[in-house]
């Protein structure tokens, strides 16, 4: 099926030509004479001399007067500016920059925070949540923004299921919300819900989406229409720009109640491919490059009037397993997974196999953390640590012990058998062929597999053709990532016995995971919850549908010489500015008015040496310029040997 | 003259007729091409691997019922021939669907990334012609000199190089700058923000933000028609009626123009015909490389998906162009040529 694909890719546009191509090429160079080395050397040399008469005569823009515009760099579109229809994570960031949340996320360890509501408290049955909600807020249009908007918002969520695909389970069990006045909220639970209180979902303007109605919703864009920009009550608002478009402007909310942005514009500019985003913040057309590899972060760091790091985010890498695939429906056994994959045994001994220092090193270049549990490090709150003595530290011995013990031991093959003296057979190991650290993490795995004596081989697939292996139940082990929210019970879900068939990728069941899954989901008492989340984490390490391998970073890079005032999420070390929440909009500001950035110690500040403007010449443009030197150096050269031996032909 | 052709017999008038049904026979015959690639469009895409409820839904569509709700949705649910049928009504209605992804029509969205395309690709297969025939003319004429040389020797490392490289060189030299020179294109995007598109300072900026691009293209394709021009006027100048032309005394520029170069066209307008149909089709690495949101970077990301309405629009747009360069092509083929009327 992947070559299906490989035909269309090909077959699309211009790439399409390439059979013609060939086909013409091939009766055309036979033809072609052998053209002289002078005029290539000749057309070497002269080429910089035409760009500097091209350079001389361009007038450069200095503007005084102009707005302070931060422009970012993004790998990927919006798809929906409408909250209830996008899901690419950066239409959630364009979102937050549009509207408030009732409860957002703090900047230290995305805990809950106050947002537009100031303060709350719950019932001692934890059905009950009253939140004070704050005063003197308007839309974007004057329109004062009350507990009803929000009262609304929530009820659309609750009661439409297009309303409630990304949000609802913000607001599980909850039965009713009401706005008793314009400063209150109040949700009624059937049970607790020990997510609460955050709540970071969109609150809309009623007086605008009361005439949206359930079917419209489906094709609303809430794009500005006829130059009226789109009502929201956030830092920012939506002047220009259309969902799939390449750029999107806003313009700051000057009465914004959390204090007005520094800038007056923000731009968002969409890159397709990383290589032209770190060339347009080299230049300065863009001030903030999101989403680079690990190998731009570090040559970007030895750039004049640049920040480059590799910012902690909630995410983390895994080989995952197939513990045992299932009907959901019948609950027979459907797949073909290998049978020593079912004991947790033999999986918790595969975890002595893999050594996560060297897939941080080989695979991600060094630019993530060797990984241990599920929950991501960058939420120290429910992050579980194993103890020495249960961590899986890389030790073929060990695991050979391991195994051995369980009853797997080496044929006289020197191949381990199962228990029962059968051969194990050849595990199935599965990369995703987009992702090369995937590819590199399972050659890796196979290698540490076979100095066990367990024979693998490795297979590279598109992500969508994987996703359907697993749900088949057609794979032995894969490699995959997951992007882990603030609250942990996302990521726990996807271990019970209900997400089998669903978003579960190892077919992980457990009753006394189950148990305590669902314990933590109603806890009130958040100690006692962390602790059951922790015992979980303990559990599935110990039971090893995953073995997680790395928590990786995400590479940003910014000019530091013209903007200040990032303040990492998590504090410290984590992203300066794809977050949870658009906090870091209303902070930054041009580097020459950082001050203290308003008493945030933490963030990102003034380079200690100004960066030299952006004509400066960098190594980067030195590197390719003179590639493309060589390129028509060695081209001529190869020309001349062509030449050379015709001629010799000839006599 | 006219009373001439009147009353002369049977040839004269048969001939606008004979031409009439070559044009009738060519344009069933690129509807009935039109009527394939309509049907091929919509199994073609129904076996690629994916499942956009999955793709799209990946941590949000959590239940199997939420799932299915998303293909009742979208009729994704019914059975293929269904499906089938109503693919072929709306389409035949000028209703291409809705994109999965964005929610809105399909027409709108191909309507919107057309004139990136048409700016981008039209203008550089235009240049990229005017200036690759220009380059044979002259290569062939003066066979092995200097000129020849050096313009076939770079126009074929231009052809060669892969153009996303020699976009990125581009970027690094013309945008970003080398050394002391200080770059003067965008590095990319279509146009500046806080521009009106349609004044004349929009149509400046926008002009500004192709012309690497257009470059990129332009010289990556130079090597099509200068090799073809220069082996079809070879060609030419080996033909008796050249040293005819030459042996009444004319000057060498009227014998290139008006006998050896108008014969050579031939190839070169086949060549050129067939790539502007293509025009349709965008150019995926370039729009990739410059940011520019045209047609071929939106078929390829709904391949991802994959977005069925989507790719069947963008595939319909493309197939048409071609037939329907090729159509004209032969149309002005029979008017040029009695003989393939046959």
């Amino acid at each position: 099926m992947k070559t299906v694909r490989d035909v269309l890719v090909r077959l699309l546009g211009r790439q399409r030509r390439a059979g013609h191509r060939r086909h013409r090429t091939s009766r055309l160079a036979s033809l072609a004479p052998q053209p002289s080395t002078r005029w290539l050397v000749a057309l070497a040399l002269l080429a910089p001399a035409a760009l500097a008469g091209a350079v001389v005569g361009t007038p450069s823009p200095a503007k005084a007067a102009d707005p302070v515009i931060f422009t970012v760099g993004l790998t990927g579109d919006v798809d929906s500016f409408n909250p209830f229809l996008g899901f690419e994570a950066n239409s959630y960031e364009m979102w937050a920059l549009t509207y408030d949340y009732m409860v957002g996320y703090s900047m230290n360890d995305m805990s809950p925070k106050p947002d537009l509501a100031t303060k709350w408290e719950t019932s001692d049955d934890g059905k009950t949540w009253t939140f004070d909600i704050r005063s003197g807020v308007k839309w974007s249009d004057g329109v004062p923004l009350t507990a009803n908007d929000i009262a609304y918002t929530y009820n659309r969520v609750i009661t439409e299921r297009v309303a409630g695909n990304n949000w609802s389970s913000y607001l599980s069990n909850v039965d009713s919300v009401t706005a008793p006045d314009d400063t209150h909220l109040v949700l009624q639970l059937s049970k607790p819900n020990a997510t609460l209180p955050l709540l970071p979902i969109p609150i809309v303007p009623e007086h605008i989406w009361k005439n949206v109605d359930e079917k419209a919703l489906k094709t609303y864009a809430a794009e500005p229409t006829g130059g009226q920009p789109v009502v929201g009550s956030g830092p920012f608002r939506l002047v220009e720009g259309t969902a799939g478009g390449s750029t999107y402007k806003f313009e700051a909310n000057k009465d914004y109640w959390g204090g007005a942005p520094h800038v007056d514009q923000v731009v968002y500019q969409v890159y397709k491919t990383t290589d032209p985003m770190v060339q347009a913040l080299i230049k300065g057309e863009i001030d903030f490059a999101e989403g680079i590899t690990p190998l731009q972060v570090e040559a970007l760091q030895d750039e004049p009037g640049i920040s480059a790091h590799n910012g902690i985010s909630p995410l983390f890498e895994e080989i995952g397993f197939n513990t045992g695939a299932i009907d959901t429906d019948t609950g027979q056994p459907i797949g073909d997974g290998n049978p020593a994959l079912l004991d947790p045994k033999f999986r918790h001994a595969l975890g002595y196999a893999v050594d996560t220092a060297q897939i941080v090193k080989t695979a991600y270049q060094g630019a993530a953390e060797p990984a241990t549990t599920i929950v991501p490090t960058a939420y120290s709150k429910w992050h579980y640590e194993p103890t020495d003595e249960e961590k899986l530290t890389f030790d073929l011995d060990k695991a050979g012990a391991e195994l051995d013990a369980a009853g797997y031991k080496l044929g006289s093959d020197g191949k381990r058998t199962m228990p029962d003296g059968s051969p194990i057979g050849k595990l199935r190991l599965f990369a995703r062929s987009e992702e090369k650290p995937s590819v590199d993490t399972m050659d890796l795995f196979k290698e540490w597999l076979g100095q066990l004596g367990i024979d693998s081989e490795v297979t590279a697939m598109d992500s969508s053709t994987l996703g359907d292996k697993i749900l088949e139940g057609t794979y032995d082990a894969f490699q995959w990532d997951w992007y882990v929210e603030p609250d942990p019970d996302g990521i726990l879900a996807d271990f019970t016995c209900d997400s089998r068939g669903g978003l579960s990728d190892s077919w992980y069941c457990d009753a006394g995971y189950d148990a305590m899954y669902a314990q933590q989901k109603q806890e009130t008492d958040e100690a006692t919850r962390v602790d059951t989340v922790m015992k979980m984490q303990q559990q599935l390490y110990d039971d090893s549908p995953y073995i997680v391998t790395a928590y990786t970073g995400i590479g940003e890079a910014v000019r530091n010489d013209r903007f200040a005032c990032f303040q990492p999420q998590p504090d410290p070390g984590g992203v300066w500015l794809i977050q949870y929440g658009a906090r870091n909009y209303t902070l930054l500001r041009p580097a020459k008015d950082a001050g203290d950035c308003d008493g945030v110690t933490t963030a990102l500040g003034v380079a200690k040496e100004p960066g030299k403007s952006s004509e400066s010449s960098s190594t980067l443009t030195y590197v390719v310029g003179g590639a493309l030197l060589a390129v028509l150096l060695i081209g001529g050269g190869i020309v001349l040997i062509r030449r050379r031996s015709t001629a010799a032909d000839r006599e | 003259m006219s009373n001439v052709i009147a009353s002369a017999p049977t040839q004269p008038v048969a001939r606008p007729r004979s031409y009439a049904r070559y044009v009738g026979t060519k344009v069933l015959g690129a509807l009935g091409s039109l009527m394939f690639v309509l049907v091929v469009n919509f199994f073609l895409f129904r076996v690629l691997p994916g499942d956009p409820a999955r793709t799209l839904g990946r941590g949000r569509l959590k239940s199997a019922e939420d799932i299915a709700e998303f293909q009742r949705e979208y009729g994704l649910n019914e059975p293929l021939p269904r499906q089938f049928i109503t693919y072929l009504h709306n389409t035949l209605t000028g209703n291409l669907g809705d994109s999965l992804r964005y929610r809105v029509p399909v027409s709108e969205l191909i309507l919107d990334r057309l004139w990136p395309t048409l700016l981008l690709v039209g203008t550089s297969t235009v240049l990229a012609m005017v200036i690759g025939v220009w380059l044979g003319v002259h290569s062939a004429w003066k066979r092995g000199g200097k000129f020849d040389k050096g313009s076939t020797g770079s126009t074929l490392v231009l052809y060669s190089m892969p153009e996303w490289w020699l976009g990125l060189l581009l970027i690094a030299v013309l945008a970003v700058g080398i050394g002391p020179f200080r770059g003067i294109f965008p590095t990319g995007g279509l146009h500046s923000t806080g521009v009106d598109p349609s004044s004349v300072e929009g149509v400046l900026d926008t002009a500004k933000h192709l012309t690497l691009p257009v470059l990129t293209l332009t010289l990556a394709y130079l090597a099509e028609y200068s090799l073809v021009m220069r082996s079809s006027l070879l060609d030419e100048l080996g033909e008796d009626y050249i040293t005819t032309a030459r042996a009444k005394g004319l000057r060498d520029v009227v014998v290139r123009r008006r006998h050896a170069v108008r014969n050579a066209l031939l190839p070169t307008t086949t060549v050129s015909a067939i790539n502007i149909g293509f025009v349709v089709g965008g150019a995926i690495t370039i729009e990739t490389v410059f940011s520019i949101p045209g047609l071929g970077l939106l078929s390829q990301e709904a391949l991802s998906i994959p977005d069925y309405w989507v790719l069947q629009g963008t595939f319909l747009v493309a197939s048409a162009g071609v037939i329907v360069a090729n159509l004209l092509v032969n149309l002005f083929y029979g008017l040029l040529d009695p003989r393939v009327r046959t």
